[in-house]
């Protein structure tokens, strides 16, 4: 039949995700068969494999070649390539990350790339689902790599303790998410997200009512939504840090372009979810900044950070909401899609510099994971200690950063679409945040440190790169934030 | 339609998902709670399958299968972090694997 897409077109569009595929299985079969002893080749092939995803999925995103996919069940438009070269880029710099603190730790083996390539692969299906069942098979991809990622330290007891806490929480709440689609699926007809936004508002019944619940818990507990984080400071915490920083990047990408889309096309039954989704984003906003204000250990801090901005991210959502009362909810609705895309850019790569920064300085041999560590940090790492000063203004929210541009946006579009409360809050729940960011540089810069100044950190050429990179983006974008504006404005 | 009501259906399943979050919730051995995050898996099942049926759809059905594959592999990362579990701290019991808090 001339002029319907046969499948090498489908497999076309989903080409980033088929060079990953092929990467990670060559990877697992190389490692056992081919290179047994040679563990560097493992990155360098990952970072190959990923790059030529990236430079595919960048060609894609330019040349606007989306379209509906697999019988209508994958949706590659401008909101799956942005959120693949998201994906991406964290999974490029994780790698990166853990090419020498895998080593140092003895924790080099082969499945551990290869899990990571799957589950960027898992992420970007959850991007671009258009049918709620792709997306829950896309979270199982992204979760199941994620769970076995955290107990990788096999020896490490905190490890293994993150691990089957994420497990057993984390197929818990992918039940309620299955259950959910479950009775849309009953009050609809439909699993298409496409199908579902022209006929959901004929549908509402308790059963619609009920599935929308159970999406929010679903998708709440992947995001990190209080009441549903429990789950994220201890598998931060106990996960071994190269994992902690691709999952707080890679799982927050994913679960927030899952909720753009699902939320997206429930707008028009926006009544029913709206007074959840604000109560939501208020008490993610307050609680996850107040709990992280108490923490000691630096990695507990950004898993509340990551809660904290969770809720700013959830503003975005609400604001959704309004996409379809008149032209400026329209307007606020686009905003809040392309503010929370900037978002999530910035997120993903200040998070992981944050992170990177722990990670350089844990190849010294001790881990630093505790805010006394880094006392006095200025005076015999200044390169380090600037870095991280950058990055925890940028997740404080202060110009000229990346961070603060982000966050500017899904303010104004919070405004422009009438969630004046949600603003207000998020403003100042921001300035309670300052204070635990500027905590950590205070520390860093103006106390002594404790001890005599330990040995150099070990060069390590992955983590420095990773560490400048992600620096060079958040001052970058927060200074010339148009450029990204290039790439997240093709989200309309 | 002939046969059993989809609402009774719906309510079984309504019922076993219940039981499945309580037992997840009360129990304290991870293979338990395993137990019952499969039965809410289970529940859901039903609850395709009687859908399908219902709206004469084959898709309902279909779904089916991509969940029993998604259990399928569930069960083997789940059995093996708790077996990894055991080996490092000789036991599997939920209350006693609580180093970090708060």
């Amino acid at each position: 039949m001339p002029g319907s897409p046969t499948i090498w077109d489908d497999l076309t569009l989903i080409l980033p995700l088929i060079v990953l595929w092929i990467t990670s299985f060559v990877l697992l079969l190389g490692d056992v068969v081919v290179w047994k002893k040679n563990r560097d080749l493992n990155p360098i092939l990952a970072i190959v494999g990923t790059l030529i995803a990236l430079g595919i999925a960048v060609y894609q995103t330019i040349s606007l070649t989306g379209d509906k996919a697999f019988a209508r069940s994958l949706n590659m438009d401008a909101l799956a390539q942005v959120s693949m070269i998201a994906l991406l880029v964290t999974g490029l710099l994780a790698i990166l990350l853990a090419w020498t603190y895998l080593k140092n730790r003895g924790l080099e083996r082969g499945e551990y790339y290869p899990l990571m390539l799957l589950s960027v692969s898992g992420a970007a299906l959850m991007g671009a689902a258009n049918d709620l069942i792709v997306l829950f098979i896309g979270l199982e991809i992204l979760s199941f790599a994620l769970y076995v990622m955290a107990g990788f330290s096999r020896s490490d007891i905190r490890s293994e303790e993150a691990s089957i806490k994420y497990f057993l929480l984390g197929a818990f709440a992918s039940a309620f998410l299955l259950y959910g689609i479950a009775l849309v699926y009953g009050a609809t007809q439909t699993t298409q997200l496409s199908e579902l936004a022209s006929r959901v508002h004929s549908a509402q019944t308790p059963m619609l009512v009920a599935g929308i619940g159970l999406l929010i818990v679903g998708l709440g507990f992947k995001a990190a939504v209080i009441p549903f984080h429990q789950w994220t400071p201890d598998v931060y915490e106990g996960a071994p840090t190269s994992v902690t920083a691709y999952m707080a990047g890679a799982a927050k990408i994913a679960a927030f372009v899952a909720m753009l889309r699902v939320f997206d096309s429930l707008a028009p039954v926006s009544s029913v979810w709206l007074g959840a989704i604000q109560a939501l984003a208020v008490l993610t906003m307050v609680f996850g900044n107040l709990l992280a204000i108490a923490q000691t250990n630096v990695k507990r801090m950004l898993a509340y950070s990551s809660i904290a901005h969770a809720g700013y991210l959830m503003v975005a959502i609400a604001t959704l909401a309004h996409r379809l009362d008149g032209p400026r909810g329209a307007q606020a609705g686009e905003l809040a899609m392309t503010g929370s895309l900037f978002y999530l850019f910035a997120y993903t790569f200040m998070t992981l510099g944050a992170f990177g920064v722990l990670i350089y300085l844990s190849n010294r041999g001790k881990d630093y994971q505790q805010i006394e560590d880094l006392r006095g940090l200025v005076r015999h790492d200044p390169r380090t200690a600037y870095a991280m000063l950058f990055f925890m203004l940028s997740l404080g929210g202060i110009p000229p950063t990346m961070g603060f541009m982000g966050k500017w946006q899904i303010f104004y579009a919070a405004l422009s679409g009438g969630e004046i409360m949600l603003a207000i809050v998020m403003a100042l729940t921001s300035v309670m945040a300052a204070f635990y960011y500027l905590k950590i540089v205070y520390v860093m810069c103006f106390e002594e440190p404790r001890e005599a100044a330990p040995a150099p950190a070990q060069f390590s050429f992955g983590a420095s790169l990773s560490v400048l990179l992600s620096a060079a983006a958040t001052i970058l974008f927060g200074i010339m934030p148009g450029l990204l504006y290039t790439l997240t404005g093709l989200v309309r | 339609m002939l046969g059993v009501p989809t609402e009774y259906f719906l309510v079984l399943s309504g019922i076993l998902f219940t039981i499945g979050v309580i037992g997840v919730l009360i129990k304290r051995n991870p293979i338990v709670i395993f137990m019952c995050i499969e039965l809410m898996l289970n529940a859901v099942n039903l609850t395709f399958i009687a859908l399908g049926r219902h709206f004469v759809h084959v898709n309902g059905q279909m779904y089916v299968i991509f969940v029993m594959a998604v259990a399928a592999a569930e069960v083997a990362i789940g059995l093996g972090i708790i077996v990894a579990l055991f080996r490092s701290k000789e036991t599997i019991n939920i209350d006693e694997v609580n180093l970090m808090k708060y």
